[in-house]
């Protein structure tokens, strides 16, 4: 990417970059956001929801976190670069090891590209139970600057009121959910409440920043009697595209700009509504549609939403980048296909090519900076981590078959990428639709490029980037108990140069405060990096047919039936020997005394 | 069991229960032919008390299958609709008891012979006991016709025992899965009975017995096995909850940590020739540690009360159980002989009255 070029530029324009701090303290705050249910949510500094963090283009942001919470933690900034910054990334065993309860833990990054993200914790389970936000980056330059009045976000979300990792021990990854059923939310929130209602003034312009902050759910989003114009998508602005609906997938990021009516008569509802396929059951009390109000009068009627007959809506494949680019052509092909599967543990697993994401025992990125020349050797990161080694500035496709019939919105860190191809959904569960470059699909001009995307049950997508982005990048579902049951792998891009970096101090502290090793191999051994034993493993796969305890009860079975027929034939002829000797002895002791029947 | 067109426990009760009452009608008969038969002085009394025998089975034969296709239409009716979500548990019970029913039965089967002679003990001293009914129209009615009376009564207790038995193991099969077994256990019953009537080839009958019983614990194995499997089913598919319905054969449809065998295919609730291994021996696809293991102690448990059986045959008693069972024996033998002495008193007695109205009856 351009980033030398565009900091030069940044220089010279004059452009003051300053630098932006934010000093958080993580812990539980008491909340009630869908007015239904008390419980503890993660807060900062004493309130939920976390603060939103707010910059210009070219800042320097500083995260200052110390942890409160009773249990690690560590902050993702979702789709930020972190050029030459990639161990500020936040995926714990990714990019660092977890921060421990009572550390503290700086990030600190410049941000050089505009747009709308979000930040969350990328610790095991811990986002949906509140630890989320909006992270705004202002840009004076952007191509639609003067054509809305207010700068506004809305996040939507679905939550739920039991707590994530105990869903995660209990109800999802456990042999009692053999067939990885997602736990089922309880309710959906607009700006993390219920009841929104936006107030507006008649007239006016309204750029909205739309951001998914849940953990499972896609939503359905839009304004009744309102059309609207796409321009931006996950940082990367996009030639306005006019609809009256979007699809959000969970991470994902929209900005529209949408225009208000001339009169103020009436309120409008706007809606966000879950994708119900993505639910294997859905209880009768759950609301899934989360009413909002455009609200023109406070004093008004504040109608109910009229019922949708179809869900009709963008297809974020159409959009065009305002800085066009063609197909890039692919140096290296990575090809991988979903699937889920069940382990000897009973439970639900997530595969890319039969393997599952297990976490290694030092952070990925340390290895790289404890590994040397064999850096560049990716089975030193770990049989199950699904590590791939890229060459700096290559161009890497990903080539994703989706043996799953679910719909899954995947995230790249570190880059955004342009989506080639994306196939249809296949008509049976039977049937995948598997990619063959001999005979593409449809390929647009110009094709739409973003860090969040969905792929079709049983389809496929290609994807396209360039590895100028040195670091070690976590590509995974976004699905948060997907990526627990290892819908992940690890891309280790350019280590070499990621090898003249130096790792504050402080990261390393934190990994010897909560008694992680930082160096070495996956399993943490420095001496010899290509033996892995000790390194955390995934189950064995289930026994297929019998098994050598199977066999032996088996034939023991059938020797006991056996010998228990001999027993039964010994007792029947037995009786041809004793029954004349009884007989003998009953006729002997009581005479059948036909005389005295009187019949003669 | 879910056999859906011959029930084998039905088979068996109703086979084994038609065996006995044959015999006791079998012994009846050759009763009649050697003590009333051998007499050449009333070929028609002889003639007149076979009818009564045949006729009193009819009637009771009949009287069985009414009750029994009331009995099991309104069990039917009754019964099936009050599964819901315990099906599994009510399944497992019905094996229980089915296996139960079937196991008491089994053995008593080899020893024919001694029921036949049980019979003839228990048929002498009924034809003795006719005797001393009493005066009234009642003791008159029977002594008439014991002949009847006694098969008639007999075929009726039987026969309601097996209703009650059936009943008791067949909730869980269609009602399609009747008439066959029975039918057939009937026909396998009378013919034993008949063989034993004409005193055929002993050794020929008792070898057919016991296969048939080993078949019979067989099935009560498999019975015993599938009574266990079903109550572990049941608390797999409280934990899971619909899940293990929607996974088949596959992974989910059975608990891993239980598990002995498991192949994803040859299951029995769902592939008809594997059912008939299901029946017969209790086959499952998904064996756990408790359906091998009973199905191991049952074998075990068939074999220890055989080597019991064996040893109080030889014995006259249990194994430690001698001292007890001489004195209940002693007490036994006491009862009889002194009814004896009461008999003889009362013939003599009698001897001289009855002597005196015979005749006066033939004068």
């Amino acid at each position: 990417m351009r980033f030398s070029l565009v900091a030069a530029l940044a220089a010279v324009s004059g452009v003051l970059a300053k630098t932006v701090q934010y000093d958080m303290t993580i812990e539980w705050v008491d909340a009630n956001p869908d007015n239904a249910y008390e419980r503890k949510l993660i807060g900062v500094n004493g309130v939920w929801p976390p603060p939103v963090i707010e910059c210009d283009i070219y800042d320097r942001v500083i995260v200052n976190v110390t942890n409160n919470l009773g249990e690690p933690t560590s902050i993702h900034f979702h789709g930020l670069y972190q050029n030459t910054t990639a161990y500020m990334d936040g995926p714990v065993h990714v990019t660092q090891c977890p921060i421990p309860d009572g550390s503290n833990f700086i990030y600190n990054f410049t941000v050089d590209q505009p747009g709308t993200y979000w930040y969350h914790s990328h610790y095991t389970a811990q986002y949906p139970d509140g630890f989320r936000a909006p992270f705004i980056v202002y840009d004076p330059d952007e191509p639609f600057a003067d054509d809305y009045d207010v700068d506004t976000y809305l996040t939507v979300a679905d939550y739920y009121h039991d707590s994530a990792p105990w869903l995660l021990k209990n109800k999802f990854l456990t042999l009692a959910n053999p067939t990885g059923s997602e736990p089922i939310p309880d309710n959906g929130l607009l700006n993390e409440t219920q009841d929104y209602k936006f107030l507006v003034e008649p007239n006016t312009t309204y750029k909205i920043r739309i951001i998914n902050i849940g953990a499972l759910v896609s939503q359905y989003i839009w304004f009744e009697g309102h059309e609207f114009d796409v321009v931006e998508v996950d940082g990367i602005y996009v030639e306005p595209y006019t609809t009256d609906r979007i699809y959000v997938t969970v991470a994902q990021r929209y900005t529209i700009l949408l225009t208000t009516k001339n009169s103020t008569d009436t309120n409008y509802p706007f809606m966000t509504s879950f994708d119900t396929d993505m639910l294997d059951t859905i209880p009768d009390d759950l609301m899934w549609n989360v009413t909002g109000w455009l609200t023109y009068d406070e004093d008004g009627d504040f109608p109910d939403a009229a019922v949708i007959d179809e869900w009709v809506f963008l297809d974020d494949f159409e959009l065009v980048p305002v800085e066009k680019e063609t197909p890039y052509e692919p140096d290296t092909t990575i090809t991988v296909s979903v699937s889920m599967n069940n382990l000897d543990d009973g439970v639900n697993y997530a595969f890319f090519n039969d393997i599952t994401y297990v976490a290694p025992k030092v952070p990925t990125l340390y290895t790289v900076m404890s590994s040397g020349n064999q850096s560049t050797d990716a089975t030193i990161y770990g049989s199950n981590t699904n590590a791939f080694v890229l060459e700096h500035n290559d161009v890497v496709e990903i080539v994703l078959n989706n043996a799953d019939p679910g719909k899954h919105p995947f995230h790249l860190h570190g880059h955004v990428f342009q989506v080639i191809e994306r196939s249809e959904a296949s008509a049976s569960d039977d049937d995948y639709i598997v990619y063959d470059s001999s005979n593409p699909g449809t390929v647009n001009e110009y094709p739409m490029r973003r860090d969040t995307v969905y792929i079709r049950p049983n389809g496929y997508f290609v994807i396209r980037f360039k590895a100028d982005n040195p670091g070690v990048w976590f590509f995974h579902c976004h699905i948060e108990w997907h990526l627990e049951q290892g819908l992940a792998l690890t891309l280790i891009e350019a280590p070499l140069e990621m090898q003249k970096w130096t790792i504050p101090e402080d990261h390393y502290a934190a990994c010897k405060a909560g008694g992680y090793e930082y160096e070495g191999n996956a399993a943490g051994n420095t001496v010899d990096l290509t033996d892995l034993t000790g390194e955390p493993v995934q189950p064995v796969e289930l026994p297929a047919g019998f098994t050598t305890k199977g066999v032996v009860a088996m034939v023991f079975s059938c020797i006991a039936a056996f010998v228990g027929m001999a027993f039964i034939t010994w007792y029947g002829l037995s009786e041809l020997k004793t029954t004349e000797h009884q007989v003998a002895e009953i006729m002997g002791e009581i005479p059948l005394d036909d005389e005295s029947s009187g019949s003669k | 069991m879910a056999n859906n067109v011959f029930d084998v426990s039905v088979f068996f009760i109703v086979f084994r229960e038609t065996l006995e009452a044959s015999i006791i009608i079998s012994v009846l008969l050759a009763f009649l032919k050697q003590g009333v038969g051998r007499s050449s002085e009333d070929p028609l009394l002889y003639k007149r008390l076979v009818k009564h025998v045949w006729v009193g089975s009819a009637i009771g034969l009949f009287c069985c299958l009414v009750i029994g296709g009331a009995f099991i239409g309104t069990w039917y009716s009754l019964g099936r609709d009050i599964w819901g979500s315990a099906e599994d548990i009510y399944e497992g019970v019905f094996c229980l008891i089915a296996t139960i029913i079937i196991s008491i039965m089994g053995l008593a089967m080899l020893r024919l012979n001694k029921l036949k002679e049980k019979w003839r003990v228990k048929i002498a001293e009924a034809l003795e006991e006719r005797n001393h009914y009493g005066k009234g129209w009642f003791g008159r009615f029977s002594r008439k016709y014991a002949m009847a009376i006694l098969p008639l009564i007999t075929i009726l207790r039987e026969g309601v025992e097996a209703i009650v038995f059936v009943g008791g193991v067949s909730l869980s099969s269609p009602a399609k899965a009747f008439p066959l077994p029975v039918i057939c256990g009937l026909a396998g019953g009378i013919l034993i009975g008949y063989l034993m009537y004409k005193g055929g080839d002993f050794v020929k009958i008792q070898f057919f017995l016991i296969v048939a019983t080993c078949f019979l614990y067989l099935v009560g194995a498999g019975l015993f096995s599938k009574a266990v499997w079903y109550l572990e089913f049941y608390k797999w598919v409280q934990l899971v909850g619909d899940g293990a319905a929607e996974s088949g054969t596959g992974a989910g449809s059975y608990d891993i940590r239980k598990s002995v065998w498991h192949v994803n295919c040859c299951d029995p609730e769902n592939d008809g020739g594997w059912m008939i291994f299901n029946a017969l021996f209790g086959w499952q696809n998904s064996a756990t540690y408790g359906s091998v293991i009973s199905y191991n102690i049952y074998w075990i448990a068939v074999m220890v009360a055989v080597l019991l059986f064996l040893y109080k045959e030889k014995n006259g008693y249990y194994p430690g159980l001698k001292s007890w069972t001489l004195k209940r024996d002693a007490k036994k033998v006491a009862k009889r002989r002194a009814k004896m002495e009461a008999r003889r008193a009362e013939a003599a007695a009698a001897a001289g009255e009855e002597y005196e109205e015979t005749k006066t009856a033939s004068v």
